[in-house]
């Protein structure tokens, strides 16, 4: 670990204190829910990082499993009675068996093929969601037990903290551990991974489950948080581009890269519909795409101090590096 | 060299592609403590043979044994666990990955890799750089490396797994003169250490050093298996492989 890297987790510490007190001296409502919001994509960013950034395999569907999450959640709280807790570990267990049992076969594609198929899933989950009238509620939706508690915003805001903590903590075992190193090779070559003993499909499908297990907390906690629930809502494509712009933004196959993207990102996002209301998308995107050409690997890079800061070097692509 | 027990042994060895036949009836043995050359021309099926052995192809027909198990049925990483390593004649490095990080997968995953934590692969990998003489390369990206420097990194990674048996294929390639006589030096010093080799290479000076027993590959068949002098000597291979001006500058520098 070099010095930047401590740096960083110190300023990520601090962050997470930072939030964790915020409520105590009386926040704005405003202020609490835009952190939610930006804290429930910094956990969607790191699930991914999981299988796009670590093991290198671009997911694009992830909203499947966020749609999924949330419809078990929402049946299960309506129809069954059964409390927010349970609910919402059970639609994390049923992703983590849906992605287990379609993972080995999709995993066995590469590059464009699996991003194009994983895009398939989600429209197939969604179609399926509203189809289902008896149980899902169909093209509607389902509305879920109003919770009038009036701590309630700052309860799931502490939620979405936690489980972002928690994230990044299991992020930051594996990528010391064997796993860690497993998905990395497989990324950077896997036939030359497998060479070496690694059991590149019992590594993927792992982190492909632990993404999609993630991603289906985070849509069943979603769906409480917001109430109702209707297929175009919780299977909107933004949930699986947002995380993947957030973690290019911050670096991906890194601890810290998801979290601070996810701080800079939709922060700013917010305050350019604010500012800029009319052009707000536009602008986003030519912010994307100047992230994409001048810093591939993401901010983690510079502000690590692995990479000087220079016009130099933002100029000299750092593409060029590899064969 | 025949006393000492067989490691790996193929039997009616055979690999088609559709219609190609890249690999027709190959027996080869490969003993404890010896080392194999294997040569051939271009397209022979050296490259296809390690890579059915290593089972990144399952094979059409035939048996493969190593270590007295029958591995004709196997997957990559399970060869890599019981102590196949190789090599790729095309390298395969993880290029955004330290030279230090790349060697240390090879000690985490490989034949020694179960009782090492990660940590503990790190130091490993340390020594076998040190040992490959890349110990001042070692924070270096991989994908800063000249060609030579990734063909030692890949013999490095494959070290690092504690193999009993490496094949290598065409590590040699691209390399000068001087080089060529270190990596002779360094494969010498591995089989020194116990690990059986087989060695693909087009560069003789290098298989004349090293072979004790070279075999001969063309159009998938194995067209000669014997002591290097006999083997480099034979009408077929000089016929096949080596060529006659090959033969008459031999002479020339005997004469």
């Amino acid at each position: 670990m070099t010095r930047g890297d401590k740096i960083l987790y110190i300023v990520c510490g601090l962050l997470f204190a930072a939030m964790a007190l915020l409520p105590l001296f009386g926040a704005s409502g405003f202020l609490l829910r835009t952190i939610t919001l930006a804290l429930m994509y910094a956990v969607m960013a790191l699930a991914w990082n999981f299988i796009g950034g670590y093991t290198g395999y671009s997911a694009f569907g992830n909203v499947a499993f966020f749609g999924i999450g949330a419809t078990v959640t929402g049946v299960m709280m309506t129809k069954m009675r059964w409390d927010f807790a349970p609910a919402v570990l059970l639609g994390g267990v049923i992703c983590s068996l849906l992605s287990f049992l379609i993972g080995p076969a999709l995993l066995r594609l590469r590059g464009h093929y699996f991003a194009v198929a994983t895009l398939g899933i989600a429209n197939a989950a969604r179609e399926i969601v509203a189809g289902w009238d008896d149980v899902t509620g169909g093209g509607i939706g389902l509305n879920l037990p109003l919770n009038t508690d009036k701590d309630f915003y700052t309860f799931i805001y502490y939620i979405f903290l936690a489980l972002t903590i928690l994230s990044a903590v299991i992020t930051y075992f594996i990528s010391r551990n064997k796993l860690g190193f497993g998905w990395l090779a497989i990324r950077e070559n896997e036939e030359g991974a497998k060479a070496l003993g690694i059991d590149a499909t019992l590594y993927k499908t792992l982190a492909w489950v632990l993404a999609c297990f993630i991603v289906g907390i985070t849509g069943g906690i979603y769906a409480y948080y917001n109430t109702a629930i209707s297929p175009e809502a919780i299977f909107n494509p933004l949930y699986s581009t947002t995380p993947i712009l957030i973690t290019l933004l911050g670096g991906t196959g890194t601890v810290v890269g998801p979290i601070l993207g996810a701080m800079i990102l939709l922060p700013l996002s917010t305050w350019l519909l604010f500012n800029f209301p009319g052009i707000q998308p536009a602008l986003l995107g030519i912010i994307i795409i100047l992230t994409i050409i001048f810093l591939p690997r993401g901010l983690y890079e510079y502000l690590s101090g692995r990479r000087k800061l220079t016009l130099a070097a933002l100029l000299k692509n750092p593409r060029d590096n590899q064969a | 060299m025949s006393t000492k027990p067989l490691v790996l042994q193929t039997q009616g060895l055979t690999k088609t592609f559709g219609g190609l036949m890249a690999l027709s009836n190959v027996n080869m043995t490969l003993h404890e403590g010896e080392i194999l050359g294997v040569i051939g021309p271009n397209g022979a099926g050296k490259t296809t043979f390690i890579n059915v052995v290593t089972a990144l192809y399952p094979p059409s027909s035939g048996k493969i044994e190593f270590l007295g198990r029958d591995v004709s049925v196997s997957h990559p990483h399970r060869m890599g666990r019981i102590g196949l390593a190789r090599t790729f004649q095309v390298v395969r490095p993880f290029r955004n990955l330290s030279v230090l990080e790349n060697v240390a997968v090879g000690a985490m995953f490989g034949a020694g890799g179960a009782k090492r934590s990660a940590s503990e692969a790190f130091g490993r990998a340390e020594q076998v750089l040190t040992r490959v003489g890349m110990k001042d390369k070692i924070s270096a990206d991989a994908s800063r490396l000249t060609i030579p420097d990734l063909k030692r990194l890949e013999l490095a990674r494959a070290l690092a797994m504690d193999p009993k048996v490496l094949l290598l294929d065409e590590v040699m390639a691209g390399l000068h003169t001087a080089e060529i006589d270190r990596a002779v030096e360094l494969l010498k010093q591995i089989h020194a250490d116990g690990i059986s080799l087989l060695v693909v290479e087009h560069v003789m000076k290098a298989i004349k050093a090293l072979s004790h027993r070279i075999m001969v590959l063309d159009f998938g068949k194995k067209i000669a298996d014997d002591a290097p002098d006999v083997v480099l000597n034979d009408p077929n291979v000089i016929a096949a492989y080596l060529g006659q001006r090959y033969m008459q500058r031999q002479h020339e520098k005997a004469g």
